[in-house]
């Protein structure tokens, strides 16, 4: 096959992706949006190891190469990720466009990657050496700049079996079908005997990665929900003081007003849930 | 090596690049000009077809993608009695003007009555949401996938 690759393993892949120049290719939804499309593909949709979904008692392992149709199909899904998948795109782009994908393009505004950040998912990676697993966000180095050496391939997302049972999901986005998100809020939470046992927020689309701050969330952990009036000004302005919106087609002013106020919106449902 | 797969029932072995793009061989090679291009860039589902049972915009497909996969266009489509329902339910509810966006209309109303064999007016418009009209204002096409789906249309 000309500039093309179709291995049928795992194996077989980590070894083309070693010895050979190739652009793995899951989906190819961005790769195909580029202009310049040139160099070599490493297609992976035939290869078991990346394309199912498996739990065990710790993980809900999904495949790089699912498909965001089958992600949304799964069983064992949270619903928060179910909702923020079904708000991407449309059917069809849904039906190529992969989780490994979604992260592999390095992109803040990805949107089942801001669910991956507020769950703490880990990511599997592997060369035809071995394997290394690291949270996801140390993946991310930088705008489009991720822990991914050129003879490795993203193999697996790790999302801990144990989470927060709650949550909230925001997508201000420009069009309702189709937008890239604009900008984007994760918030999950639990409450036992009327404390907050755990609290997890991120933003999506707003920095040059998407924002998580667990050291901020931690303000929240073990307050009673009755009581959180009394740390809502010292949260808001934890998160003020870290938020560093770019400037872009919205101005950084107002996307970090809308964050706040998201902010602001999260715990008044903490509340009213109760 | 050439990419071997089947279109329209049909196999095929291809000798070409793997990065060449699904809508492009489709239309200058194998002649299936009922699948459009209208945006190149996976926004306006004018260029639609079913891989492997599913609905796909060809324009984002790569040709090594579908490398021993199955490949249904309106063209093959046309030959189902399904589409023969759909094509009269189309006419009959004003849902086709200029005709651009109607194949490919037609392929995602297939993909969804395959799976939903009785879908309601909101999961109609959902499974259509990355098809773009710039004619109709989509009532009339509604209208036509839920005429046909209580005619019986089983793609
Ligand atoms: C019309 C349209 C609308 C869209 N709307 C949205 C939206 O609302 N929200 C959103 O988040 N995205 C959206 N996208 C972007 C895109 O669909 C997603 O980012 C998708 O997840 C990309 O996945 P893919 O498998 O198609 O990626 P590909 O194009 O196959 O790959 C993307 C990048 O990841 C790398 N890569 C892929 N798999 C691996 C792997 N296993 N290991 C290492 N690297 C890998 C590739 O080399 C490439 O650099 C949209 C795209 C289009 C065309
Ligand atoms: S041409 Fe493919 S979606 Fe518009
Ligand atoms: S009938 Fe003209 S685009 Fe739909």
């Amino acid at each position: 096959m000309k500039n093309g690759f179709v291995p049928q393993t795992l194996t077989e892949a980590l070894a083309i992706r070693r010895r050979e120049q190739v652009t793995p290719y899951g989906g190819g939804t961005d790769l195909m949006a580029e202009h310049h499309r040139a160099g070599t593909y490493l297609f992976l949709h035939r290869v078991p190891e990346l394309t199912r979904i498996t739990e065990d008692d710790t993980y809900l392992r999904l495949g790089a190469c699912c498909t965001f149709t089958q992600v949304v199909n799964h069983p064992a899904t949270p619903a928060i990720l179910k909702e923020a998948i079904s708000r991407i795109a449309a059917p069809a782009i849904r039906n190529l466009g992969t989780v490994g994908g979604n992260i592999g393009n390095g992109s803040a505004k990805a949107d089942s990657v801001l669910i991956f950040f507020a769950l703490d998912a880990k990511l599997r990676l592997m060369n035809a050496d071995g394997e290394r697993i690291l949270p996801i966000r140390a993946f991310y180095k930088g705008r489009k700049e991720l822990d991914l050496a050129e003879d490795e391939l993203i193999v697996e997302v790790l999302l801990p079996r144990q989470m927060p049972e709650r949550y909230i999901y925001h997508k201000v986005g420009a069009r309702a079908a189709l937008a890239i998100s604009r900008l984007s809020f994760a918030g999950l939470w639990s409450v036992e005997d009327g404390k907050l046992t755990a609290c997890a927020t991120a933003f999506g689309a707003i920095e040059q990665m998407v924002v998580r701050l667990p050291e901020v969330d931690e303000i929240l952990i073990g307050v009673p929900v009755a009581q959180l009036h009394r740390v809502r000004s010292q949260y808001l302005q934890a998160y003020s003081a870290k938020l560093n919106p770019i400037d872009g087609r919205i101005s950084a002013l107002y996307r970090k007003s809308v964050c706040l106020n998201l902010l602001e919106d999260f715990l008044d449902q903490i509340q009213s849930a109760e | 090596m050439s990419i071997p797969f089947t279109l329209n029932g049909t196999p095929i072995t291809w000798d070409g690049s793997a990065t060449d793009r699904l809508l492009d061989v489709l239309r200058a090679e194998f002649t299936c000009t009922g699948v459009k291009c209208g945006c190149n860039e996976g926004e306006c589902g004018a260029c639609s077809v079913i891989l492997d049972g599913q609905l796909v915009n060809s324009c984002m497909v790569a040709m090594g993608r579908v490398w021993d996969s199955e490949i249904t266009t309106i063209e093959g489509f046309r030959e189902t009695e399904a589409f023969q329902i759909l094509d009269r339910t189309f006419a009959e509810t004003g849902a086709v003007q200029c005709g651009f966006c109607t194949p490919g209309m037609i392929i995602a109303a297939a993909c969804l009555l395959q799976r939903n064999p009785s879908p309601t007016a909101a999961e109609i418009r959902e499974a259509l949401s990355g098809n773009l009209c710039r004619c109709t204002g989509y009532n009339a096409i509604i209208s036509a996938v839920d005429r046909a789906a209580k005619e019986g249309c089983r793609p």
